[in-house]
């Protein structure tokens, strides 16, 4: 049994963690150079290496336990998470109009970042038993269900911008679960019912916020005015950049959430698009090793679950960065690893973790 | 080995579109990175250079101070302009115009009517505020100098006008030692208030130092767009953080009382103190220091002249002698004696020594006030009379450790802790302080001195006041303290009110009540029976129980007439007193009147205190002819120009029927 955990551990795809603990350290030095200015004494690069140092030890702790034992607690893991979700949409404590977050002693913890993993760990255990290419009504229902119970419970905090965050695995159920078209035309149909019907019973002031969260426009001096001051960031740091440290953009205070949200702009600035390319490098080089993952896995679940969990980076990632340059509209998605924030580093950390799970586990004669 | 799955090729080929989806839009975003960084990157560069966000802070109001009633406003806010000058405008137009610093300064200088070195001095102090914040130059700009500048607009761009709530105090010099001023942080203000940066103001002394937290609000921030010409753009709206109004200060202070007990030390050109308080509560009703000064030439940023002027006055302006002037107590202390005396057993209400005008005690002959002598007293007549043979006897049965021990139960030798700054403790001596403090040996005639309140026994007016309050109250010692309420009015107009509780320090110890009861009976003699040395402040239908003090300022030989000294060599005067103060009152003010050279403290000091009560008590007072509703008074008083002692204030007009 212990042999063959550390013959498992020494299968561990070690290009794939360090390209990850590389864009974390990247992320820290970011951090840094975005708020020394503001905040002297670095409670913010502190708080970053805190939550990624459990992040890590979350990692490990989703990298040893075999996948398969974890799609068996999944329902447990699943259901804690929705539980928290609940206690969150009666109990949670209003900060900014926005009942995401639970308060421990003193810091506090988004419970949504983690039903994000403990609902593609669910998805995946339910492809792993569906073996069909196609789903039928019933089992699409099913997954509608699973992914549908959290994001309610999400939208009813109200926080479109996480709730948006799942979207990832509707696109791999649908892409990867396989879908006939009849179910296209039912869904859609639904979706509209569910949209006017949803429109009619809100509020003008939740109208106004899912109007500026899809158009930034509306609002051109808050989210507008964000992305031009990135764009001149971005911009006047060239193809060199200003040095670590040196950008003016970022430590004068003229992007808001520059440490979360807005954290390439920094990168652009500062590093230039040499730094751009290598930062963007590195995300590339991980999603190409998990989507390798998921093709070599050994099990339909292990493939799902890679899928599900890497769905996430990319839609960080190109959210994130297209609305830095102004291709998308702002949207308050983080980038993954990079940008400051407790729960969302320890849920990539633990992502990260998993895919490593399902990729050194992938030979079957154990 | 792998485990064949039938859905393996339908998922690879999925996996790979996905993959090669993927590709290219980074291959797309590395373009457009490519585009904004590489191509437009001068662009940007630019724009990184103009643009600019500016922070413009939103001075908050500061909080009002008021009186006991909340109905007069002590100190205020007013409006005005300060000029300010942005250097991230002014620094472009130097480089590109090198004579225009010189031209800035001699504008400048032409305005403000000031020297070319002086703007330069100025232009040198700012160079503390960060670059990016406006850095005043002047301040209370008149409507010309508002105009003059806004004319220049275009050639001084980096000149601002920026309408400001300067500090203002409507009464001027109207209880300025207690409401203090405000003035610009210093360096240690700035380690203390991690929220202050260069250039903001705070509060420097008494309330508006000790309150600052409470009156000083939260500063709001506009940020503005600026573009490369420095010309303001638009508001970055989402930024702005309001400012929070301080807090309003209510205070003990009787506006009445307070006016009148001013008034007094104005029209007589005294120097020294006075302190009313409320014996059941420690409530501060009046505090007065004379002279006064005017805490609105404090409140402007460019006075140090002014300074100068101040902290020259040999009469220590800025001294507030309630609580930081340090004298002898003299006869008042007699009360203390006799405390001490009846309560350890010393002497009883049946002791009588026979007073003849001096007596001789370990080898020294020490004199009575009064050279023919009082005959045979006893404890009562003596306070009565202020006999200083009877006292000198008690002091030498009890010794100065015992005076001493009675004299810090009542308050003496340690600071009251009174919600101002600055409390001095005073000194009560004893044989340890004499072998500690001064390395010598405790000479028993020095307790002789002290038995009258001489020698090394200094104490402050308040600490007088204290003691008072804890005779006339039956024996308890209340924090003394000048706040009254809090008031907290939030965003929406919301008022919550925080009223101060009275805080009981300590319960005298040792205090019989025979000895409080016998006491109190020579305090009344003293007012209101004839011969009473506290004659001049009886009032008729009310008890008013006191005692007087003269305090010899130079060693006299022989008796010597107060009116034929030098001011200097004068004696000073004390009056200490409570009322209603007959036997069964309970009494509601305490009055204690200290005059510097005063000469007499039944002659100066305790009518001052007949004034007060009767504006307490009856709200009607004969005798006040220097009257602050005359408006030409008050606007004397605002312009600062009250009239100090030694020099004749103007004579208001005498309203009729009320001179005296």
């Amino acid at each position: 049994m212990l042999r063959e955990r550390t013959r498992n551990l020494s299968n561990v795809d070690l290009n794939f963690l360090g390209t990850a603990l590389v864009i974390a350290a990247i992320g820290c030095m970011l951090i840094y150079s975005a708020t020394y200015f503001s905040d002297p004494s670095l409670s913010f690069v502190r708080r970053q290496l805190l939550w990624m140092a459990i992040g890590i030890a979350l990692m490990l702790v989703f990298l040893v336990i075999d996948y398969h034992v974890l799609f068996d607690v999944a329902p447990i893991l699943y259901g804690i998470g929705l539980a928290l979700l609940v206690y969150l949409a009666i109990f949670g404590r209003q900060t900014a109009h926005m009942k995401g977050w639970i308060h421990i002693g003193g810091s506090q913890f988004q419970p949504s970042e983690f039903t994000k993993v403990f609902t593609a760990l669910m998805l995946a255990k339910f492809f792993d038993s569906n073996e069909r290419a196609y789903l039928s009504l019933r089992s699409f229902i099913q997954v509608m269900l699973i992914i549908g119970a959290p994001v309610t419970l999400i939208l009813l905090q109200p926080d479109f911008g996480t709730a948006a965050s799942f979207f990832p695995l509707l696109a791999v159920a649908m892409f990867f679960g396989g879908i006939r078209w009849r179910v296209w035309v039912v869904m859609i149909l639904v979706a509209l019912l569910v949209a006017g019907l949803g429109w009619g019973v809100m509020k003008s002031y939740q109208k106004e916020r899912i109007l500026t969260f899809l158009d930034s426009n509306r609002d051109p001096l808050g989210k507008g005015y964000q992305v031009t001051q990135a764009k001149i960031a971005i911009g006047s740091g060239g193809i060199h950049g200003k040095g670590f440290r040196n950008g003016t953009q970022g430590k004068l205070g003229f992007i808001p959430a520059r440490h979360t949200d807005f954290i390439f702009s920094v990168l652009g600035e500062e590093w230039g698009f040499i730094g751009v390319m290598i930062v963007l490098g590195l995300y590339l080089f991980l999603i190409v090793q998990a989507l390798t993952f998921a093709k070599h896995a050994r099990d339909r679940g292990g493939t799902f679950l890679v899928i599900c969990l890497i769905s996430f980076f990319i839609f960080h990632v190109l959210i994130n960065v297209s609305m830095q340059i102004g291709v998308l509209p702002t949207t308050g998605i983080p980038l993954p690893l990079l940008s400051y924030g407790g729960s969302s580093t320890m849920m990539f950390l633990i992502a990260i973790g998993l895919m490593l799970n399902v990729d050194m586990r992938r030979f079957v004669n154990e | 080995m792998r485990v064949y799955r039938d859905d393996q090729k339908f998922l690879s080929f999925r996996i790979n579109a996905v993959l090669w989806g993927i590709v290219a839009v980074f291959l797309f975003l590395a373009g457009s990175f490519w585009f904004v960084q590489g191509v437009q990157a001068d662009k940007y560069r630019g724009l990184s250079e103009a643009n600019a966000l500016r922070e413009i802070v939103m001075p908050a109001k500061r909080g009002l101070v008021l009186d006991r009633t909340g109905q007069k406003i002590l100190a205020d806010n007013q409006p005005a302009y300060t000029l300010t000058l942005d250097r991230t405008v002014m620094r472009p137009l130097v480089k590109g115009d090198p004579q225009h610093r010189e031209k800035l300064i001699a504008f400048l200088a032409a305005v403000l009517g000031v020297t070319p070195q002086e703007v330069e001095a100025r232009f040198e102090k700012g160079k503390l505020i960060p670059f990016a914040r406006p850095m005043p130059l002047a301040e209370d700009l008149t409507m010309t100098q508002v105009a003059s500048v806004q004319a220049q607009a275009v050639a001084f761009p980096e000149l601002n006008v920026e309408p400001v709530q300067r500090r203002n105090y409507p009464y001027g010099t109207m209880a300025a030692h207690v409401l203090g001023f405000i003035g610009e942080v210093n360096e240690k203000d700035l380690g203390v208030h991690k929220d202050l940066r260069q250039g903001d103001l705070i509060g420097k002394r008494a309330v508006e130092l000790m309150y600052d937290e409470y009156l000083r609000g939260r500063d709001g921030a506009q940020y503005w767009e600026y573009d490369s010409h420095g010309r303001r753009l638009a508001e970055y709206r989402p930024a702005r953080k309001e400012p929070v109004a301080g807090d309003n200060v209510y205070l003990t202070i009787d506006f009445e009382l307070q006016r009148r007990a001013e008034q007094y030390f104005i029209e007589n050109e005294f120097v020294g103190s006075a302190v009313a308080l409320d014996p059941r509560n420690g409530e501060v009703l009046a505090m007065v220091s004379s002279p006064v000064f005017n805490p609105n030439v404090y409140s402007k940023r460019f006075t140090p002249e002014v300074w100068k002027v101040i902290s020259s006055n040999p009469f220590k302006v800025e001294l507030n002698r309630a609580i930081q002037g340090l004298y002898s107590p003299g006869s008042v202390f007699k009360v203390v004696m006799a405390m001490a005396g009846l309560s350890d057993h010393a002497i009883d209400t049946a002791t009588t020594f026979h007073c003849a005008g001096s007596g001789v005690f370990f080898g020294r002959r020490f004199r009575c006030w009064r050279r023919q002598g009082h005959g045979d007293v006893g404890v009562s007549t003596a306070i009565k009379v202020s006999c200083d043979i009877f006292f000198y006897n008690t002091g030498a049965r009890l010794g100065v450790d015992k005076i001493s021990e009675y004299a810090r139960n009542l308050t003496f030798g340690e600071i009251s802790k009174i919600d101002l700054d600055g409390e001095k403790a005073g000194l009560v001596p004893s044989t340890k302080w004499a072998n500690e403090k001064q390395h010598r040996k405790w000479y028993p005639s020095e307790t002789i001195s002290v038995s009258i309140g001489q020698g090394p026994l200094i104490v402050t007016p308040l600490q007088v006041a204290n003691m008072m309050a804890a005779i006339a109250n039956g024996g308890t010692v209340y924090r003394p303290h000048v706040l009254k309420m809090i008031e907290k009015v939030g965003p929406k107009g919301e008022v919550n009110r925080y009223q101060v509780a009275s805080e009981v320090l300590h319960k005298v110890p040792n205090l019989s009540d025979r000895a409080l009861q016998t006491v109190k009976a020579g305090l009344w003699k003293v007012v209101n029976e004839e011969g009473g040395t506290g004659g001049n402040s009886r009032i008729t239908g009310l008890n008013v129980a006191g005692k007087t003090g003269t305090v010899q300022v130079v060693a006299q030989h022989g008796w010597v007439k107060a009116e034929g000294m030098p001011f200097r060599e004068r004696d000073h005067a004390w009056f200490a007193s409570y009322a209603p103060g007959a036997p069964g009152d309970v009494p509601k003010m305490v009055v204690v009147v200290f005059v510097e050279h005063g000469g007499h403290g039944g002659a100066d000091a305790a009518p001052l205190a007949k004034l007060l009560y009767e504006s307490k008590f009856r709200g009607q007072v004969q005798n006040a002819n220097f009257d602050l509703s005359n408006p030409e008074t008050l606007q004397a008083i605002k312009e600062g120009e009250a009239p100090v002692p030694g020099q004749k204030p103007k004579a208001p007009p005498v309203p009729a029927g009320t001179g005296h």
